[in-house]
């Protein structure tokens, strides 16, 4: 048994402290691994690839005596919280994208949270940000070593001859003194530091696609990741106070793009209005900060439901444009929709006409935002009406759009509402209740007694006690009996809603304490690990 | 249905002479001399444990004949070889089958009768895996093939592997223990016959360096029993257990340096055909020096020139660095690490 704490989560990647015989080792990091397991030098003959089918694996496996604990998909892993994990032949998973995926998938459900990954004689620099993306942490220098014996410079673009290395395309103190080991193993490193940045600023994912793009297998990895919904869902952060770069085609499938056009059409209710106003998005988010928006509100004057119609997350009603990534996400703008983007968009378009049907539909796009209105319309066999023209923020295109409203009653777009209904999944009678913005934080009250205020970094309520006696169940978690002082630790938890994500609010009760906190990871976790701060608390209920 | 009834027709068509899977002319070296020797491989019933990860001669076999026909359709391969081979200025013969040659169930009396018959004179060495020696019918078989020519006109060829137990089983799945070989190897010599030890070289599942240790030790130790010691570099070969994780990466043939070095440090004479030499699915270092190494074992092995091995050894390569850190590098728990 060792120690391992994971501090900071960004999906499957995390920084983490494993303790160690010779002190605190934070990782992601390579060290060498022969010196800090001794038991490693106990495992001959003890190879079993990681294809062997399971009758093998149980004859051949061996878990070893101390740490780190060997484990094989095809057998049910032995492992405990605060454990090292070795996945011995892990190289080996890198060339087959759909195969590494699958038992990384039924590895990490099968063992602890809280457990170290080691992936042996794997790292390069050229691969560490997948295999960190894929939740390792930590390596060792056995490949960058097997490089340097075959003469090769290695760089995170790949590796190169030998000769490169007086290219000066690296000046660190290996290429000052044209020693290759010290190079490789320092450019290791490097991108290491590198990838603790990215994942300290919950950037992990757009720094792993700019890196995927060298080779085909790890764009591949990324893609086949993307596709289990379920495993993903659950941990991917509800929410982030990070830009989500949508650089490529490849982000249209990010969980957090998926989950959001998800929640807006299972879960958000929109305000009662039987008109909705298709817009563009803007450049500036929240979108009501830009210029054009400040026209088109002018313009709608509050007699339509405002619906923005945009890619990646296909449409952003306005009452929940600030929560993460609507607010976040950063897009080339070139004016050109693919197809995919085109579809994409349509069907949630569709979909949501459908579930909340609108006696009349204003579509005041252009370009490919008005093709994707027109393809929801066919869709959903409805007739839009169409107000932009060339350029919808034109002094002529808003003065269409407000007569086409003439004579409109106007809704009234409830904040709160819409986006409790998106974060806890509830419809809260919101009568009675004073919204007060003070620059980009709101407050709501009921009276004298505030109950919701906005997280302006990620869009989300934060509420209150008596704002908590709004929504009746779920996103509860059920701690042990014990006065909280500080954050709720991962064993002092005893149940937690199974929705509760990584960001998300959340009310802690014991038999001792109320106390409002934000998740500070998801739920799975909370009920899993032993180590770890569960709830990051924010009040404690006084008696 | 036609296709079986038009292989049938194929079989039993009088004048459709059988050909052995496969047969060869070459040079052996035995006891200082270089011998004109001829291979053989016939194609019979099978082998009867047929479980081994690495054989590929698990599908080469007549399925389900009576005795009589299969022992005429062995007799009409062994024809074959009389019509293509002058087996005048042939000394050594060397007998496969896809298992054993002394398994009654796979080679009929009657084959074995017949091959004495035509084999006699020369040396034989004819493989068999150890359940099926018999000293009877060993000194029976060497008692037909004797002219008095040879000390030890019959050699029986075991492919012992490993004289490891946990290696044999786990690696190869064998079917047979280092004791089973250790009986067999008396019954043969009861016999007066002579014993020869295949030695797989890098079988599933070892590091470079565990199956280095493995011939190293296996060599020492089989160096007493076994009056000829042959070192078989393992190759991937198609349809096989072997060949799929190999496929997927997960195994890799031994370097010829390894080959090499283990040739040069052992105690006693071994003898080594790297088939499939310098190609990925065989014994290989990089590509560049290959070649010569290759070159460099089959001289030795018909020569016992060490000479010949150590120069190419010395001579190095670029790629030698890359197998000294594989040796070092590479454990049971990420391998292998090179392609």
């Amino acid at each position: 048994m060792t120690g391992y704490e994971v501090i900071r989560r960004d999906g499957l990647a995390r920084l983490s402290v494993l303790a160690t015989p010779h002190g605190p080792l934070h990782l992601p990091a390579a060290v060498d691994t022969r010196d800090l397991f001794p038991d490693l030098a106990n495992r001959e003959l003890s190879n079993v690839p990681l294809t062997a089918p399971e009758d093998f694996a149980r004859q051949y496996h061996l878990r070893g005596k101390g740490q780190p604990v060997t484990i094989h998909p095809a057998i049910e892993p032995d492992a405990s919280s605060g454990d090292c994990i070795i996945v011995p032949g892990w190289h080996t998973a890198l060339s087959n994208p759909r195969g590494y995926v699958e038992w990384l998938v039924r590895l990490k459900e099968a063992v602890p949270p809280d457990t170290a990954w080691y992936a042996p004689g794997t790292a390069l620099p050229s691969n560490a940000h997948i295999l960190c993306y894929s939740g390792f942490d930590l390596f060792d220098y056995t490949a960058v070593d097997l490089k340097t014996a075959q003469g090769r410079f290695c760089l995170p673009e790949g590796d190169f001859p030998g000769k490169v290395m007086d290219e000066g395309i690296c000046s660190c103190p290996g290429c000052r003194e044209s020693d290759l080991l010290q190079h490789n193993r320092f450019a290791l490193e490097r991108e290491l530091a590198l990838i603790r940045q990215f994942i300290a600023l919950h950037q992990v994912r757009e720094f792993v696609e700019s890196r995927s793009r060298m080779t085909a297998e790890h764009v591949a990895i990324i893609r086949h990741l993307d596709s289990r919904n379920r495993f993903m869902e659950e941990r991917i952060p509800v929410v982030r106070d990070a830009r989500l770069g949508a650089m490529s085609g490849d982000a249209l499938f990010r969980p957090e793009v998926r989950r959001f056009a998800a929640r807006v059409l299972d879960r958000y209710l929109p305000p009662p209005g039987d008109v909705a106003v298709l817009l563009p998005c803007s450049a500036r988010k929240p979108y009501s900060l830009s210029q054009s928006h400040r026209r088109f509100a002018g313009a709608v004057a509050g007699r339509a439901v405002e619906l923005i119609v945009t890619s990646p997350l296909g449409l952003v009603p306005r009452e929940i444009e600030r929560i993460y990534p609507a607010a976040h996400y950063d897009i080339p703008v070139t004016g050109y929709w693919d197809r995919e983007e085109l579809s994409i968009t349509a069907s949630a378009l569709a979909g949501f006409l459908s579930r909340h049907p609108c006696r009349r539909i204003i579509a005041h796009l252009d370009g490919g935002a008005l093709q994707a209105a027109a393809m929801a319309a066919d869709i959903c066999e409805k007739e839009f009406e169409c107000t932009g023209g060339d350029r919808p923020a034109s002094d002529g295109a808003l003065k269409r759009l407000s007569e086409a409203l003439e004579g409109e009653r106007v809704v009234r777009h409830d904040i709160v509402r819409g986006t409790l209904s998106y974060q806890f999944g509830v419809d809260v009678d919101t009568r009675g209740m004073a919204v007060r913005w003070k620059n980009l934080d709101l407050l709501v009250r009921k009276g004298k007694n505030p109950l919701f205020s906005l997280d302006p970094g990620t869009g989300l309520l934060r509420p209150t006690f008596e704002g908590w006696k709004l929504i009746p169940e779920g996103y509860r978690v059920i701690i042990d009996d014990f006065p909280v002082r500080g954050d709720i630790l991962a064993p002092g938890v005893i149940s937690a809603d199974p929705r509760i994500l990584e960001g998300d609010e959340v009310l802690v009760e014991g038999p001792q304490a109320l106390a409002t906190g934000r998740a500070a990871m998801p739920a799975f976790e909370m009920e899993a690990s032993s180590r770890g701060i569960a709830v990051r608390v924010r009040k404690v209920l006084k008696e | 249905m036609g296709l079986n009834s038009w292989n049938t027709y194929e079989k039993e068509s009088p004048g459709v002479m059988e050909k052995p899977l496969a047969c060869w002319e070459g040079r052996d070296y035995y006891k200082d001399e270089v011998l004109p020797s001829l291979t053989i491989i016939l194609k019979t019933g099978g082998c009867r444990h047929n479980r081994c990860r690495m054989c590929s001669y698990r599908f080469e076999r007549y399925k389900e004949q009576t005795p009589d026909k299969l022992a005429s359709l062995i007799i009409s391969q062994l024809d074959w070889v009389l019509e293509h081979h002058n087996l005048e200025k042939i000394r050594m013969v060397k007998i496969y089958t896809s298992g054993s040659f002394f398994d009654p169930d796979e080679v009929p009396q009657g084959v074995v009768n017949t091959t004495a018959r035509i084999f006699k004179g020369k040396l034989v060495v004819a493989e068999t895996r150890p359940e099926f020696v018999e000293s009877g019918r060993i000194g029976e078989f060497m008692a037909m093939i004797d002219t008095g020519e040879w000390d030890t006109p019959l050699t029986v060829a075991m492919g012992l592997e490993t004289t490891s137990d946990f290696i044999r089983e786990k690696c190869i799945d064998k079917g047979f223990s280092w004791q089973d070989f250790l009986s067999a190897a008396r019954e043969t010599h009861t016999s007066g016959a002579g014993v020869k030890a295949y030695l797989l070289h890098k079988p599933l599942f070892l590091t470079e360096h565990e199956a280095l240790t493995d011939m190293e030790q296996s060599i020492r130790t089989v160096s007493g029993i076994a009056d000829m010691i042959s070192l078989n570099p393992c190759t991937v070969q198609r349809h096989t257990e072997l060949e799929s994780y190999w496929k997927s990466g997960e195994y890799r043939p031994p370097y010829l340096w390894s080959v090499l070095s283990l040739l040069i440090s052992a105690p006693v004479f071994v003898t080594c055909d790297p088939v499939g030499g310098g190609r990925s699915r065989g014994p290989h270092n990089c590509g560049t020096c290959d070649r010569d190494i290759v070159d460099a074992i089959r001289d030795f092995s018909l020569s016992n020139d060490r000479g010949l091995l150590i120069d190419v050894f010395e001579k190095g390569c670029r790629c030698r660095a890359e197998w000294e850190y594989i040796l070092s590098g590479e454990q049971p728990y990420c391998m292998p690490l090179s392609g």
